[in-house]
């Protein structure tokens, strides 16, 4: 079908880019008001160029740091611990959909209990693994493993149910052996819901591992901030992580966006014909 | 699909053997050994519910102060959250673009928005537990709009085919199709962003605790008591915190059964 | 007395330059019972669309009930039946039959004695209080139909209203719509694919070819009325089938 042109103002991008612009102005004007009345406005609202120009600037805030180097030394911490946090909590996440799907008895046993962990504040319990475990680094990790686990598992599952009785019937027909079924239907079947699960596993991840931080002096995002607004170090450093953080966060999504795509190349256009 | 009787005892039965076989292990300390840890800081459920009986008016001091910002937050972001849809679904080029922006904010750590509402509420009272309170509720009331405004404009927008022709062909104005046929078509989607909403604004009250300046609540006293090596104390209110958890997503559960029953499927 | 006049009418859409209907006219009677039959893509549902002002022309002109589309609609003047039932599964099938007369703020009593009497009319008096999905696809474009009908409509337009459903249950709802028409006297247009649909149904079958959509025949269909199940087996209906089949172009 051939698409009409549109002009660039009634273009998608263009309505996001006055939405942000919008934000800006917002923040920009609350910033400008916050100046008049505070003593020391940057705790409370910088200027949105203040946080740029203390990204880009040089001077050392701590330790012989730069705010920067402070952020991204603390990224590295926090971001490899959310990684594989996030890798162990994904491979057990679908390993237990694969099994709940497979024996009828593991599902009616996990089931609840995949229920009651949507339930119950699992990022509350952060600082008593953080007791049981003792270690930050390894605390990081199962917190985000399990954080990560349970909207993979839900999502798997729900995909490898979907698949509908004709078509297993199908393969049925075919006399395929469980394993031909489950490789050529059930999981090609399932994956993007997996990749849904893992979509909004990884914000999660994140947020976990920089939780964890603030429990412990050990380095990482969490800690760096905590520290920064008791005013151990330049509040800047509060400010740059909280965008950082919300970056990355957006960026993880997009990461795991990609790996979709570059894994199911069909996905998009099976969905286009489907649709038309 | 009606379930058999064998099917449902043992999916009644399997899963309470396993809480029962878990719990044994617990006691015995078999999970300890597993775990490779003790019973100070992973103490004995007979020791946790112990503690859980002798601090009743303690914990129901800081299980209120919860309540209060959970169901705040909640309350308020719900119905800001629907606002921002409908005002999306009356212009659905503006404010989807909108929307879009919205949803970033689903991906901002809870840990980072909660010191930045913290540090913007500091005038709003001379009182600290006031002015706690409001940046705690606004904190959850920030995310669960951002739930609910995503979820409910597809509630607003998904209609079946042909539905809103219907409507017009009964020449019914923008007002009445919203009545009649929007609103109703959001219910079973705004019951659906509620079952992320009600386990998300339990888990942000808890955290904005963490960082609030006031010092109450269960999120609180579980970091607390751990900062103190009061294990046994912080898992009693790890108890309590997981049973707010399920008693209020059994609440939800219990009012979708009411609000949808035959006539809708969620 | 013309019920529905259209004057060489004709629809591009702009999406993608396709000509959707060239050069239609056609008059319609008061009572008449006519069918718009085709393939798909040959613009009748465009043209259904259209005499219920859910589309505007490009070209052309049309009155429907002595006025514009736009003021039937706005009027009431039609009802209209989809392909699919487009129930509200939120409202039981009382409370969707009595979803127009609501907008058209009907007080309550007589709202409930119109959509009940409607019910009645075809076949429905034993589910009023029963969900859209507790109904089979018949009984649902049954609520659908009275649901057209409840607005007391001088035309009611179908839509291909009976392609989802299986044979038997297409033919008694033939049957009734064909009782239900005698008894109302209404002006029905009606879409389809059947031939043998068509020709059971109306008094004029308007075929329509695809590329671009045109009104390609007209065929007087001059079976006598009642028509009974049965008489699509005599050899009058099949002479009119092949007539019908024989006129069409370019498929």
């Amino acid at each position: 079908m051939a698409q009409p042109r549109v002009h660039f103002t009634s273009s998608n991008l263009f309505i996001t880019l006055v939405w942000i612009a919008i934000l800006v102005c917002a923040w920009e004007i609350g910033a400008a008001y916050i100046e008049t009345v505070k003593r020391t406005p940057e705790n409370v609202l910088p200027h949105l160029w203040q946080i740029v120009q203390s990204v880009f600037s040089d001077k050392a805030v701590a330790g012989g740091l730069t705010a920067r180097q402070i952020v991204l030394n603390a990224a590295a911490a926090t971001l490899a611990r959310a990684g594989i946090g996030f890798a162990i909590g994904t491979g057990i996440g679908f390993g237990l959909a694969l099994l709940m799907k497979l024996s009828g008895i593991v599902e009616k046993i996990a089931f609840p209990y995949l229920m009651i962990i949507q339930m119950i504040p699992i990022l509350g319990m952060a600082p008593i693994v953080l007791g049981i475990t003792g270690d930050i680094g390894q605390s990081r990790i199962v917190i985000a493993a399990i954080l990560t686990f349970y909207p993979v598992a839900a999502n798997t599952l729900a995909g490898l149910k979907s698949v509908e009785p004709e078509k297993d019937s199908l393969f049925l027909s075919y006399a395929a052996t469980r394993p031909q079924t489950y490789v050529k239907l059930y999981i090609p079947v399932a994956l993007p819901y997996f990749f849904t699960g893992m979509k909004i596993a990884a914000p999660l991840a994140i947020t976990a591992s920089i939780l964890v931080d603030t429990l412990q002096g050990d380095g990482g995002l969490g800690c760096m901030l905590s520290q920064s607004l008791k005013h151990a170090m330049s509040i800047f450093v509060f400010w740059q992580i909280v965008f950082f953080s919300a970056i990355v966060g957006v960026l993880s999504i997009n990461a795991v966006t990609l790996a979709e795509r570059l894994a199911l190349p069909n996905e998009r256009r099976a969905r286009k014909w489907s649709k038309a | 699909m009606e379930q058999s009787v064998k099917d449902r005892v043992s999916g009644i039965v399997l899963p309470v053997a396993f809480a029962a076989v878990l719990l044994v292990l617990w006691q015995t300390q078999a999970l300890h050994a597993i775990l490779g840890t003790d019973t100070f800081t992973f103490p004995l459920p007979g020791h946790i519910a112990r503690i859980l009986a002798g601090n009743v008016p303690k914990i129901l001091e800081n299980l209120s102060a919860t309540c209060t910002v959970v169901f705040g937050g909640l309350a308020i972001g719900c119905v800001a959250g629907y606002g921002i849809s409908v005002a999306a679904a009356m212009s659905p080029r503006w404010g989807v673009g909108g929307l879009r922006v919205i949803g970033a904010f689903n991906a901002i750590p809870i840990v980072a928005l909660a010191p930045v509402v913290i540090n913007l509420t500091r005038d709003v009272s001379g009182d600290v537990e006031v002015r706690s309170t409001v940046a705690k509720i606004i904190v959850v009331a920030l995310l669960c709009a951002v739930v609910m405004s995503l979820g409910a404009y597809r509630g607003l927008t998904d209609l079946k085919p042909f539905s809103e022709d219907l409507l017009l062909s009964y020449a019914a104005d923008r007002k009445t199709i919203f009545l009649k046929l929007r609103l109703p078509n959001s219910v079973p989607h705004i019951f659906i962003a509620l079952r992320v909403i009600v386990p998300t604004s339990v888990i942000s009250a808890l955290i904005s605790e963490y960082f609030a300046e006031y010092i109450i609540g269960i999120g609180r006293m579980i970091r607390d008591n751990i900062t103190l090596a009061q294990y046994a104390t912080a898992w009693a209110y790890i108890v309590v915190a997981c049973g707010l958890g399920i008693a209020s997503y059994a609440v939800l559960l219990l009012v979708e059964k009411l609000v949808c029953g035959k006539r809708w499927r969620t | 007395m013309v019920e529905i006049s259209i004057k060489d009418l004709g629809m591009v859409y702009s999406r993608n330059e396709t000509v959707a209907l060239e050069g239609v006219t056609l008059d319609i009677e008061r009572g008449e019972f006519v069918s718009l039959l085709g393939p798909s893509g040959c613009g009748k549902t465009t043209l259904l669309r259209i005499i219920a002002n859910l589309l505007e022309p490009t070209s052309g002109a049309l009155t429907v009930a002595d006025g514009t589309p736009e003021q039937a609609r706005k009027d009431r003047k039609y009802g209209i039946v989809f392909q699919s039932p487009v129930l509200q599964n939120w409202r039981t099938v009382r409370k969707n039959v009595e979803l127009p007369l609501e907008i058209m703020h009907v007080p309550p009593m007589e709202r409930r004695e119109r959509a009940d009497a409607m019910l009645h009319m075809v076949g429905l008096h034993r589910f009023f209080d029963a969900y859209p999905e507790e109904l089979s696809g018949g009984m649902q474009q049954r609520v659908g139909i009275a649901r057209a009908l409840v607005i007391e409509p001088e035309i009611l337009l179908m839509d291909e209203p009976f392609s989802a459903l299986d044979e038997f249950t297409r033919e008694k709802l033939q049957a009734d719509l064909l009782q239900i028409w005698q008894e109302s006297g209404k002006t029905i247009v009606f879409v389809t694919h059947n031939i043998a649909e068509a020709v059971y149904l109306s008094d004029r079958v308007c075929v329509f070819s695809p590329r671009p959509g045109r009104l390609s025949a007209v065929v007087d269909v001059k079976l006598k009325r009642p028509r009974p199940l049965e008489i699509r087996d005599t050899a009058e209906f099949v002479e009119y089938v092949a007539r019908v089949r024989g006129s069409f172009e370019g498929v």
